[in-house]
């Protein structure tokens, strides 16, 4: 191995705690032993190094691999690690790549993801930050109109939506059964969000299964049009297609498409125009490109630009808005999908509420948000993110979550007051996304949770390290934002010491 | 002397007004209330009636009527019709609602529709069209137009040419402020030796009050002494040797050079200084460094003898003797045309219409038009030289060809970097005293006042957005807020101040004099008419909007009561910040990003001048980049040296000033200022409370914060755990508004305002049928 398959190693530590983090985390620091370590966690190795950092040149070091993370313990000063040069010739620097290869890729090598290992105890239960029940009770749901159904509680309706619905009153589980048959995977028209005055609501759901011949179903039709009059409005249902037109159009080859106003006389459809997952990949991949290793000097805000990262967090946001905006008004209920309701789906309606809703702006809200609209609604996060595997080139690889985070940030920048939570509650969100410390984010939906088994997806690991580290850099000196460089304005303390829902080690 | 010209019974009075109008205009007691506030020394020149002043593009609903007027100083529309949308009015004691000073218009254009024909005004033009509009251009990127539909083709058109010719005046004694000032000497002559009271000199710099000490203005032997003795510098001296301008005819009357150099010696070698600029002491450095700029030698032949001369005395001005450092700016910095192109192209792309056509390409543009770039590369080539005065101890010598452009920014960029005292208002104000005003910055001919110079260039406005770009990074380490720093800008064009007027202190006097005389004013021993100065804010703003200049995130090593509390809590996040460093090797780029967004991001200046491959190899660059990341590695000092982080996302476009008369960028309820709202009202209590504490008061709360009247704080608490949410004129562009000024469409700001507004559980739907 040359020093170019080393540096192919563009790796991070797998934690990026401080030390006060840790320490209050309940990690007892054994001075005898150079790494801080978890509960759970185990040294599998350590070496002398040269870590060859891309801002402040080489610093000696020693380099300690657990089955958690990637540690270098400095003799000059401490730092995050990006790229390793292992010094020494020979036999020693394979050891190393090996070990590193297996315990950063533990899927592919059938071993378990630190989260099952992690013994660290908490205390505060973080599952129990979601109760479906509540947050639809703070809703003031169920009512006349919306009912509680749990005819998914083995998730044998649709594997990958949750336990728990809010569907029509008037339709019953006979009719949902009928119409989940013609929506894509199952993922039948459920409601997110009711406006408390005027009852409109925002509904999310999977695409039709029209298909090239335009099959038609009179139980959707049916089912849509009962959601229109839960809110008592002679006005149409507003369906907003977050895919564009054509690419909406092509889905029809697929056995998809969407709704046609020939079918569907009382609703009117609109295309948001936002790209596919594989769009976006690419688009941050060249962010990545402009902020990595260097960030781009000399031409900084059209590398930016050509990137196209910022047009599409625009779309996003601008579709939202759209949602937000119909809702609000009272003029009609919304209805939201895209090809599979779990992407840009999830993007829109949590974005929508976000702005409709000063709740969920709250830091315990938010987190009651993401895991309502995005882990219980099935966004796949193992796939997209692809913990613990390697295959980097996976195409359900993509940073659809971190977009939203993004767009969040953007609202959180323009609006500065209007958050409980700063940026860094957000970058903390995004780390353990990719730290795998905690079950939140390892799932794909909440059944593949309760099955208790990993997923076994393709995904690269290493790469997405640096994907979150370029993040981090890009939300430091990214941008067009208003944004106040200093103080998080009183309304906003300080979100450390409220952490992600934390998970128990064994679910 | 002038009185308002009272309403002529022309035809125009009988005119009726368009139907879709209110018949309040016609009504004749109401045209007579339409009268223009003027000034002492200000005459109407022209005027027209049932002039219609367009607010948007895309409807007329909004539209005034009103009377368009113009004066020696200013166009005036004056109306009765209130204005709409409008929240929020920064009002300027000098200038109405809808003004704008003669000396802010950049282009006059005036159309007739029905004959298709259009007309960029100069001075002295025919126009051989009736207008049906008038379009004025102004230089501070607002648009504005007025229509003619219903007043007298004749009477607009004239109005048309008088604004055309007393916009682009012939003679620099045709500007307002000599009026003005004459007029006051005419005044107070009968009172005390015909010196006007009030307005002379520094004025009361302070925005907040007479509390606040007064600018020094570098016009007397001792602000210079003062100078030397508060940097502690020694080896200097203060120089009299062109009282009365007698070497140099832009240079002041006082400046300081190496105690070793003679007057003599001075004279001899000031003929061999393009413009006899000898070698000007700007700063020096607790270590004994100075900072000097001086012009280019001309004299080929003296050149080395004199130049080897000059370096000598500064080296043995210097305590250790050190060498001297030269920076030419004429080499590393872009030139005075190139700052004027990139700024037509900056506002090209801010004025756009419409303003949402420049977005998908908006991020190449901004760069195409490079002011980004230049404001950089004045941050870094300012931080280069903080490094050489700070690290390496030696002296600095600012070299350019006149020493009369570059070198002013520069050598302020420096000194704002390494001196707080030039981050508070009165010394940010000393400084331009000092480095521009006093040293012969030719603001007459880079502002372009009198419409003709080939000179223009936005020197001083990148300056400003220099700082600019320093306060966002340090938010806490400035006493004044963008607000200042934007109506600063604004004051450069209001022609009723001597600050901004001349190319130099001695063109004040002789221009001054010279019109003393043709107006028979009796000067005694003045040098020249006291003009008014800018400092003295108290004529643009009452005392309450002054407070608007106060930044809250400041922590002032003076500022009485808040002080205190928030001296102390700083020093406790010093703490924890250092200790987090001291823990575990992660650094502040990845998650956790320390505890407080005030301390600098490391490595960006490192990354920054790494690249650079001439530099490399380089020894000296080395230091330099060792130096840029002990730096960015500690906590940062907000009371001592600050460096810019200069990597291209660390360098933004300064919102506020650029973009506040365009609707479409504003953020209603959002932007920068909530958080500033919320800081100030937050500020204001702790200042509160502990006045209180001071006073050991035992009344109840509420009936102190009555009491209490002056606070440094624009927006004050109510009382002690105000809860009041966020007013709502409170918007990215305040404290100005975009409406009426820029003819647009009628869209307010960006539609994510209707929902983050507040803390609001749920949004109302009569909030969003307000809104709309």
């Amino acid at each position: 191995m040359a020093s170019a398959s080393t540096s192919k190693y563009n790796s991070h530590s797998l934690e990026n705690e401080s030390i006060k983090r840790t320490s209050r985390d309940g990690v007892t620091r054994d001075l005898s032993e150079a790494v801080p370590r978890l509960p759970g966690e185990t040294l599998i190795t350590d070496k002398e190094v040269i870590y060859i950092c891309p801002f402040n040149g080489p610093i000696k070091g020693r380099v300690y691999i657990t089955n958690y993370r990637l540690y270098l313990r400095s003799l000059e000063m401490d730092m995050r690690n990006l790229r390793f040069a292992l010094k020494q010739e020979g036999h020693s620097r394979r050891d190393m790549f090996e070990i590193l290869t297996r315990y950063a890729f533990p899927l592919a090598h059938s071993l378990p993801l630190f989260a099952f290992l992690n013994e660290e105890k908490f205390n505060v239960d973080g599952w129990t930050v979601y109760n479906p029940v509540e947050e639809y009770r703070r809703q003031g749901l169920p009512n006349h109109h919306w009912r509680i159904t749990f005819i998914n509680k083995c998730y044998e309706l649709c594997d990958t939506y949750p336990a728990l619905l809010v569907v029509p009153y008037r339709a019953s589980d006979d009719d949902l059964r009928r119409v989940a048959t013609f929506r894509s995977r199952n993922r039948i028209p459920v409601l997110s969000w009711i406006h408390p005055e005027n009852k409109t609501v925002i509904v999310r759901c999977s695409q039709p299964l029209v298909g090239m011949s335009g099959k038609r179903n009179k139980d959707d039709e049916k089912y849509l049009d009962i959601i229109r009059e839960t809110n008592r409005q002679i006005s149409k249902l507003t369906i907003y297609d977050a895919r564009p037109s054509v690419n909406a159009v092509a889905n029809k080859a697929t056995g998809g498409g969407y709704e046609s106003d020939d079918a569907y006389h009382n609703a009117e459809l609109f295309f948001l125009d936002i790209h596919n997952i594989h769009v976006m990949r690419e688009s941050l991949k060249k962010v990545k490109d402009i902020v990595y290793p260097n960030v781009e000097e000399s031409h900084w805000l059209s590398s930016l630009e050509s990137t196209h990262w910022l047009e599409h967090i625009k779309l996003v946001l601008t579709g939202a808005i759209q949602v937000a905006d119909k809702v609000s008004s009272g003029k009609s209920s919304v209805l939201v999908h895209c090809s599979d309701g779990w992407d840009r789906t999830a993007q829109l309606t949590s974005l929508a509420m976000l702005m409709l809703d000063s709740f969920y702006r709250s830091i315990e809200g938010f987190e009651i948000l993401v895991q309502k609209e995005w882990i219980s609604f099935g966004h796949k996060f193992a796939s997209r993110i692809g913990h613990g595997d390697k295959n980097h080139t996976d195409a359900d690889r993509s940073p659809i979550f971190l977009q939203f985070i993004d767009c969040v940030w953007q609202m959180s920048k323009q609006f500065p007051t209007a958050f409980e939570f700063n940026e860094r509650f957000l970058i903390t969100i995004l780390d353990h996304l990719y730290s795998c410390r905690f079950g939140t984010f390892l799932f794909n939906c909440e059944s593949a949770r309760e099955r208790q088994q990993p997923n076994p997806v393709e995904q690269r690991y290493m790469e997405l390290l640096a994907l979150r580290d370029e993040y981090i850099k890009r939300l430091e000196e990214l941008q067009l934002a208003n944004s106040a460089k200093l103080s998080d304005p009183p309304t906003s303390p300080s979100s450390s010491s409220q952490m992600m829902p934390h998970v128990q080690t064994h679910f | 002397m002038f009185s308002l010209k009272p309403p002529r019974p022309t035809f125009r009075s009988y005119l009726l007004p368009p139907p879709q109008t209110d018949d309040k205009i016609n009504s004749e007691p109401k045209i007579k209330k339409l009268e223009p506030v003027l000034l002492p020394g200000e005459i109407v020149v022209n005027e027209v009636n049932f002039v219609r002043k367009c607010i948007a593009t895309d409807t007329s609903q909004y539209d005034l009527w009103g009377k368009l007027i113009c004066t020696n100083f200013k166009i005036s529309f004056i109306t009765e019709d209130p204005m709409p949308l409008q929240k929020f009015h920064y009002r300027n004691l000098l200038l109405g609602e809808h003004d704008v000073p003669l000396t802010c218009i950049e282009q006059i254009v005036t159309v007739n529709d029905h004959k298709r024909k259009q007309k960029v005004l100069g001075p002295n033009q025919k126009l051989k069209f009736n207008p049906t509009e008038l379009i004025i251009y102004c230089k501070d990127f607002r648009i504005v137009r007025f229509r003619f539909d219903e007043s007298g083709p004749e009477s607009a058109k004239k109005v048309c040419l008088a604004i055309a010719h007393y916009s682009q005046p012939t003679d620099l004694q045709l500007l307002f402020a000599f009026e003005y000032v004459g007029k006051k000497y005419h005044n107070s002559a009968n009172k005390i030796n015909g010196i006007p009271s009030g307005d002379g000199g520094g004025g009361d710099s302070g925005a907040g009050g007479s509390s606040s000490p007064k600018t020094p203005l570098f016009e007397t032997y001792s602000d210079w002494d003062r100078e030397i003795k508060r940097t502690g510098a020694s080896g200097w001296r203060v120089c009299s040797i062109n009282e009365g301008y007698m070497i140099s005819t832009c240079l002041s009357e006082y400046f300081v050079v190496p105690s070793s150099l003679a007057d003599q010696d001075l004279k001899i070698f000031s003929h061999s200084f393009v413009g006899r600029r000898m070698p000007l002491w700007c700063w020096s450095h607790p270590n004994g460094s100075a900072l000097v700029r001086m012009a280019l030698i001309k004299d080929v032949l003296q050149q080395r003898k004199i130049d080897q001369r000059i370096c000598n005395a500064i080296t043995k001005s210097h305590p250790q003797r050190s060498d001297v450092y030269k920076s030419d700016l004429d080499k590393t910095l872009p030139n005075i045309q190139e700052i004027q192109a990139a700024f037509v192209k900056l506002k090209q792309l801010c004025v756009n219409e419409p303003f949402e056509e420049t977005e998908e390409k908006w991020l190449s543009s901004l760069e195409n038009t490079r002011w980004l770039e230049y404001v950089r590369a004045f941050l870094k080539h300012s931080a280069e030289l903080v490094y050489v005065l700070e690290s390496r101890h030696l002296s600095v010598v600012l070299q350019e060809e006149e020493g009369r452009d570059l070198s002013c920014f520069v050598a302020s960029l420096v000194q704002v970097m390494l001196d707080p005292y030039f981050r508070t208002i009165t010394g940010f104000q000393s400084l331009i005293q000092k480095e521009w005003v006093m040293a012969g910055y030719q603001f007459l001919d880079r502002c372009n006042h009198l419409k003709r110079s080939e000179k223009e260039c936005p020197l001083f406005l990148l300056f400003l957005d220099a700082t600019w770009q320093l306060l966002e990074q340090y938010p806490a380490a400035f006493e004044f807020s963008e607000t200042y720093l934007a109506v600063l800008y604004d004051s450069t064009r209001i022609s009723l101040f001597g600050t901004f007027l001349f190319n130099s202190p001695h063109q004040r006097v002789k221009q001054s004099t010279e019109f003393a005389i043709s107006k028979n004013i009796q000067l005694g021993d003045e040098k020249g008419l006291k003009f008014p100065s800018v400092w003295d804010w108290s004529l643009q703003f009452t005392a309450k909007d002054r407070t608007l200049f106060h930044n809250p995130f400041y922590i002032g090593k003076s500022t009485p009561c808040v002080q205190n509390s928030s001296v102390k809590s700083f020093k406790r996040t010093k703490k924890s910040y250092s200790s987090t460093l001291r823990g575990m090797p992660s650094s502040l780029k990845n998650g956790i990003i320390s505890d407080q967004e005030l301390l600098p991001r490391r490595n960006s200046l490192i990354l920054k001048l790494k690249p650079d491959p001439l530099q490399q190899t380089n020894s000296q660059n080395s230091d330099m980049e060792q130096y840029f990341r002990e730096w960015f590695s500690t906590p940062v000092d907000l009371h001592g040296v600050i460096l810019p982080r200069l990597s291209g996302t660390h360098i933004k476009l300064w919102k506020l000033c650029y973009f506040r008369w365009v609707p479409e960028a504003q953020i209603n309820l959002g932007g920068f200022i909530t958080a500033f709202h919320k800081l100030s009202v937050l500020a204001d209590e702790v200042d509160v409370l502990s006045k209180m504490l001071r006073q050991q008061w035992s009344g109840p709360l509420e009936a102190c914060y009555a009491e209490l009247g002056q606070s440094r704080m624009y927006f004050r608490a109510s009382g002690p755990h105000d809860t009041s949410g966020t007013p709502e004129f409170l918007s990215s562009s305040f404290p100005f508004s975009p409406v009426g000024n820029l003819c647009r469409r009628s869209i307010l700001g960006t539609p994510l305002s209707k929902f983050l507004s507040g803390a609001k559980i749920w949004l109302s739907t009569e909030t969003l049928a307000n809104e709309d």
